[in-house]
């Protein structure tokens, strides 16, 4: 039926999906209005400051409290000991480990939560802080992961001795942690052994930090009168954590609210339960008043959430053309003290399997071992779709040297090795159905934009003179939206997610989802999805997420989920009321059901249009107005467990000058092309792009947590920790082709991810590729002048 | 710490505190005024979610101690609509998608404010150098360099010869 | 963290009375500004204190010293310092041998060879000035010393010495070593002649 003036104007109003509406949450950031955990002030409040261990590795002999306790103004300082009765020194991670809430006899990591000081105001507990003194004895520290299991390497987790595995299968020494597998080992060996050419490489994904602008905290509430416990944190996942809560206190999850309000930018930062949020709870417990704790942000950077840490030896076997006929890649994941990162309880290396890529790649075995260090636990973090970032960095570097050993065109090889179009639903070797892609015409768009063939050109010009010009590719294919229940589990809790509706006589509604946005606009795009199935404008369909007193439950916003998994509760939960209401407009109307079809925000009798109801009317109806038999109201809720991850894919092309005499790289031009399939509102589509790409620059070109020998951290704030500003971040250039899910409600994927997992091999590519024509086949990043020029110097080419 | 009085003006409201001699502008303003539109990314006075407008200058109210407001002008992004109407960097950020998780906005709005004053028509990379003490990890930096030049084409074409809320 | 310290000192007086002056490890920790014996357990053992001042900040260092070694006829002497912050944001170790050796015209040349390890705050956030400020230290330490043993012998040569030691700082001032060092740095950039090590 085509679309006549008045049904667009119809379709306009609604301003659904596909309409680049603007925010709805903006109003009150721009007014300085958002409620962050912070902004938080309840009446009699106390704040928390944390002592934390000077050395990565000691004894406690002793801690010493009278002078901090002395101190006017200072109410409490809690160390393990205050804990132990509660059982509540050690809490389970989202890992299957146990972490110290706080260092009970001994610290395995420099700035280790050690004890907390509570007083009446921040100033005084900062005070109380420098008075708390403690005595340690020196341990040494493993700082270097291929150290952790030596034979005569010091034993980091005292407490896991004896412990045969730590939630993962047998452990190999006491500081090892898991070993997990994935495809053919012998299929594969025997594949590498024939093969006409093979390539291997030691690629490392250096740990980072994600440092969302805001740092993490919470605010404790326990009514004592009530016995009810509520906690304002910065939560990805406010559920879980309640979850989490219940099981640590014993007091029961119904008397548990957990509110996150606004939060200040999550990149899996704020997904873990950390020591902070414990302590603080605890003491509002004991205590009997609220207890605010924030960290500083050079807590932040040196204790929470951290990413990557992977060290990678990656190796492809191929034919004399270029085609891949086998993947092995064995990487050492360096987890820190603690395993406490969110992974699905199946999956302890995440996602990491995706790394076969975008490419048909028929065998393949992946091995990671997993051990402890002496450094802040962590490692799935920033915008890494749980290890995605690692396997992709893996795969788009390896298919480069590839090319560059057998000297075929960077874009002319991906080609050779895509999965084509009509492969798809495509199983890979290491066990995931691609539920969607079409690779091919993306890159040929990409290239075309860019002129390739003229940088190609323009390279070898370039290279003639002497000056250095690299051109980076990215083809990447994300795994995103976990995940079906009966593969992953955190803790147990199935990876579903969560949508209610209430409609209201008058037309709006109201809905609620158990995901948490951190700055994606979850407040508008859903609103534009049910605007869409229920035909009510999004501009009054008022969204809610967050406060678990309210919200359904859901495993919250983490690995690009909310789209595939929480916006297709929301299209579900929108597609039963619409059910629901084509009864009641059947029976307005005085029709059966079956005459009835649905035309943007109204059922009108087939053939007969005007004979019409618009949602409007039938919910005003649904509280007056109902056929015998049915309730009133007009309300539901779905609980969505997919059925499939679903796997976004994008070509990226950069652009980059690199000046001989100082190593500086200049982003000349990045062009990102992402395929997310169905596309809710494209400005917040192109937002979240330039996010995840600038994230991604930070990342290939100067992020590094570095730590000297004795696990001391060397530039863990912002005087040495790289955050692009205004004038690093070149101009990025974005545009999309559509490939919808096939097994996802609306056919859309997610997206926020993508950026960065595709970005930061693209980069890296572009700045090794400047240096291809020198014999360089891998960089390390992050690709500072200095290291450049190092590089540079090396070769004798400056 | 004995506690010492400071009077100053906060967006156009004479305020009166009582304040330690090392208590920060920030937490005075944002604890005591209880106005938390600034907000607080770090310590070392690099990230400007603190930023402020203060006697026509952009600080950062991280790096300022309270005493050093006495008798000052400040104004704070709750300062920048006048009578409910927005100013038009506000509109223009919304327009314009120049924010995400909103938490750099208050000190974007505050520093380019000022820039804007300083440089009513400026180019896009004197509004990146203008605004390069001010970090954002959400935006990637596009849309809030768009939002400015919006803004500044508004503040131009309506003939306002001070964009200012003064 | 650890800093390797070689470093060599003329001292204008006899090896005999440098290397007598050496022995007393209390007038010797004394040279260090802020620095103080405050305990001596027995023959090799003592306890000390260091008082760092950077800006408003006082931080003091709790510490043990072993004298690992003495041997007069190589007039060398072996030291281990340990200590820690008293509120145990830093630690710091050195383990330092320093001799005393004759060089031309009744003269003589006191040589330092430490290595220094760091750790917590100091390491983290000071590690990158740590060579620079551990020569600014040293040369404070060398020119104390050095005043020190030439107050002990007679003359005007003496006296002058004599003052110098009372007119010493008696505390490590942080802040007016990092000036020392960034005037230093300029005045290196600016000066043709190569500056002592």
């Amino acid at each position: 039926m085509a679309a006549t003036a008045e049904s667009l104007e119809r379709k306009d109003k609604l301003e659904g999906i596909g309409c680049a509406r603007k925010r709805k949450e903006d109003p009150r950031f721009i007014q300085g209005q958002g409620l962050y955990v912070d902004d938080i002030n309840l009446p009699g409040m106390v704040y928390g400051a944390l002592v934390r261990s000077p050395h990565a590795h000691a004894r406690i002999k002793s801690i010493n409290k009278e002078k901090a306790l002395a101190l006017p103004g200072v109410l409490a300082v809690l160390t393990a000991d205050d804990l132990k009765p509660l059982s509540l020194h050690w809490m389970p991670t989202l890992g299957s480990d146990v972490q110290a809430v706080l260092a009970d006899e001994k610290v395995a990591f420099q700035l280790q939560e050690v004890a907390m000081v509570i007083a009446e105001e921040r100033y005084i507990a900062a005070d109380g802080v420098d008075l708390v003194e403690v005595e340690y004895e020196e341990l040494p520290a493993i700082v270097d992961p291929h150290k952790s299991m030596d034979a005569d390497a010091p034993i980091i987790r005292e407490d896991l001795v004896g412990k045969d595995e730590v939630g993962h299968g047998k452990r190999l020494h006491d500081n090892h942690i898991f070993t997990w597998e994935a495809g053919d080992k012998d299929s594969t060996d025997a594949v590498f052994d024939k093969a006409e050419v093979t390539i291997k490489e030691e690629i490392l994904n250096p740990r980072v930090h994600p440092c969302p602008l805001e740092t993490c905290g919470c605010v404790g509430s326990f009514d004592k009168v009530k016995g009810q416990l509520t906690v304002y944190m910065t939560s990805q996942n406010p559920h879980l954590v309640r979850t989490v809560l219940a099981m640590l206190s014993g007091i029961p999850e119904s008397k548990i609210r957990v509110v996150t309000n606004d939060i200040g930018g999550g990149f899996g930062n704020k997904v873990p339960v950390y020591p902070g949020y414990v302590v603080a709870i605890v003491a509002s417990i004991v205590l009997g008043r609220p207890v605010k704790w924030i960290e500083s942000r050079i807590e932040n950077i040196s204790t929470t959430g951290f990413a990557r840490d992977y060290h990678g030896s990656a190796e492809l076997a191929a034919d004399n053309d270029g085609r891949i006929k086998a993947l092995r890649f064995n990487v050492l994941a360096d987890h820190g003290a603690f395993n406490s990162h969110v992974s699905a309880t199946k999956w302890p290396a995440g996602l990491f399997s995706i790394c076969t890529g975008s490419y048909d790649i028929a065998t393949a075995y992946v091995k990671v071992d997993a051990v402890y260090t002496n450094k802040a636990p962590g490692g799935v973090a920033y915008r890494c779709s749980l290890r995605v970032t690692e396997a992709v960095y893996l795969i788009e570097r390896m298919i480069d040297i590839l090319a560059q050993k057998l000297d075929i065109d960077k874009a002319e090889i991906r080609k050779r090795n895509f999965i084509q179009a009509d492969q798809f639903p495509y199983n890979t070797s290491l066990g995931w159905t691609v539920d969607s892609g079409n690779y091919e015409p993306a890159l040929d768009k990409v290239l075309k934009a860019v002129d390739y063939a003229g940088l190609r050109k323009e390279q070898a010009e370039k290279r003639a003179k002497g000056e250095l010009m690299g051109i980076g590719i990215s083809t990447f294919t994300e795994i995103v939206g976990a995940g079906p229940t009966k593969a992953c589990d955190i803790l147990g809790i199935g990876l579903f997610d969560s949508c209610e509706i209430r409609v209201n006589p008058t037309g709006s509604a109201i809905a609620r989802m158990g995901t948490q946005t951190q700055g994606q606009g979850h407040e508008t795009t859903y609103a534009q999805i049910i605007a869409t199935e229920l035909g009510i404008p999004s501009e009054e369909i008022q969204v809610e997420e967050g406060d678990t007193d309210k919200a359904p439950y859901g495993a919250g916003t983490w690995g690009s989920r909310s789209t595939p998994v929480g916006g297709a509760a929301v299209a579900k939960a929108a597609r039963k009321i619409r059910d629901k209401a084509r009864k009641i407009a059947a029976h307005l109307l005085e029709v059966s059901e079956d005459d009835l079809e649905w035309d943007i925000d109204q059922f009108r009798v087939k053939g007969v249009p005007d004979q019409a109801k618009t949602m409007k009317e039938i919910a005003m109806a649904a509280y007056s107005n109902i056929p015998d038999g049915m309730e009133n109201g007009l309300e539901a809720v779905d609980y969505y467990d997919p059925p499939n991850f679903t796997f976004p894919f994008g070509a990226y092309v950069c652009v980059v000058d690199i000046d001989p005499k100082t190593g500086e790289a200049k982003i000349r031009r990045f062009y990102a092309l992402d395929d997310c399939g169905t596309r809710i509102n494209d400005m917040i589509i192109e937002g979240q792009v330039h996010g995840g790409l600038t994230e991604a620059l930070a990342v290939a070109m100067g992020q590094l947590i570095d730590f000297d020998e004795d696990g001391n951290l060397l530039g863990n704030s912002l005087m040495d920790y790289y955050l692009p500003t205004t004038v690093e971040t070149p101009h990025w250039e974005t545009d999309y082709t559509v490939t919808p899910s096939p097994h996802h409600p609306l056919g859309a994927k997610g997206v926020a991810e993508s950026p960065h997992v595709g970005g930061i091999p693209c980069f890296s590519n572009a700045v090794i590729d400047a240096l291809s024509h020198l014999g360089v086949t891998h960089v390390d990043m992050p690709h500072t002048a200095h290291r450049i020029w190092k590089k540079l110097h090396e070769l004798g080419a400056n | 710490m004995s506690k010492t009085q400071v009077s100053f003006s906060l967006n156009g409201q004479a305020v009166e505190v009582m304040v330690e001699p090392r208590e920060l502008l920030i937490h005075v303003m944002r604890d005591q005024l209880r106005q938390t539109g600034s907000h607080i990314g770090c310590e070392t006075s690099h990230c400007g979610a603190c930023t402020v407008d203060f006697n026509g200058e952009s600080v950062k109210s991280c790096t300022l101690l309270a005493v050093q407001a006495q008798g000052a002008e400040v104004m704070t992004v709750e300062g920048l609509a006048v009578n409910g109407e927005l100013h038009p960097l506000q509109q223009a950020f919304m327009d314009e998608h120049g924010l995400q998780c909103g938490y750099c906005t208050p000190g974007m709005l505050m520093r380019s404010y000022r820039f804007l004053l300083e440089n009513p028509d400026p180019s896009e990379a004197e509004i990146r150098a203008g605004m390069s003490g001010n970090l954002c990890r959400c935006t990637g930096y596009q849309n809030i360099v768009k939002s400015i030049q919006k803004a500044a084409a508004a503040i131009n074409a309506s003939g306002r010869d001070e964009a200012s809320t003064a | 963290m650890k800093v390797k310290l070689d470093k060599r000192y003329p001292v204008a007086a006899s090896a005999n009375s440098a290397w007598q002056f050496l022995q007393d490890v209390k007038s010797v920790a004394a040279c260090m500004p802020g620095a103080e014996i405050t305990e001596q357990s027995d023959e090799t053992h003592f306890k000390g204190m260091v008082k760092v001042k950077v800006g408003p900040v006082t931080s003091t260092f709790n510490g043990d010293i072993e004298v690992q070694g003495v041997d007069a006829e190589k007039k060398e002497l072996i030291l281990l310092g340990k200590g820690a912050d008293t509120k145990g944001t830093s630690s710091a170790s050195m383990l330092l041998t320093a001799s005393i050796q004759d060089t031309a015209d009744g003269q003589c040349e006191l040589i330092g060879d430490a290595e220094v390890t760091v750790n917590g705050k100091m390491a983290s956030f000071g590690g990158r000035m740590l060579d620079s400020i551990s020569d600014q230290i040293l040369q404070q330490f060398a020119d104390n010393f050095a005043n020190n043993v030439i107050a002990m012998g007679e003359g005007a040569a003496a006296e002058v010495a004599a003052a110098k030691v009372a007119d010493a700082p008696k505390e490590l001032n942080g802040l007016a070593m990092i000036w020392h060092l960034i005037t230093g740095f300029f005045n290196k950039l600016f000066s043709r002649e190569s500056s002592q090590p």
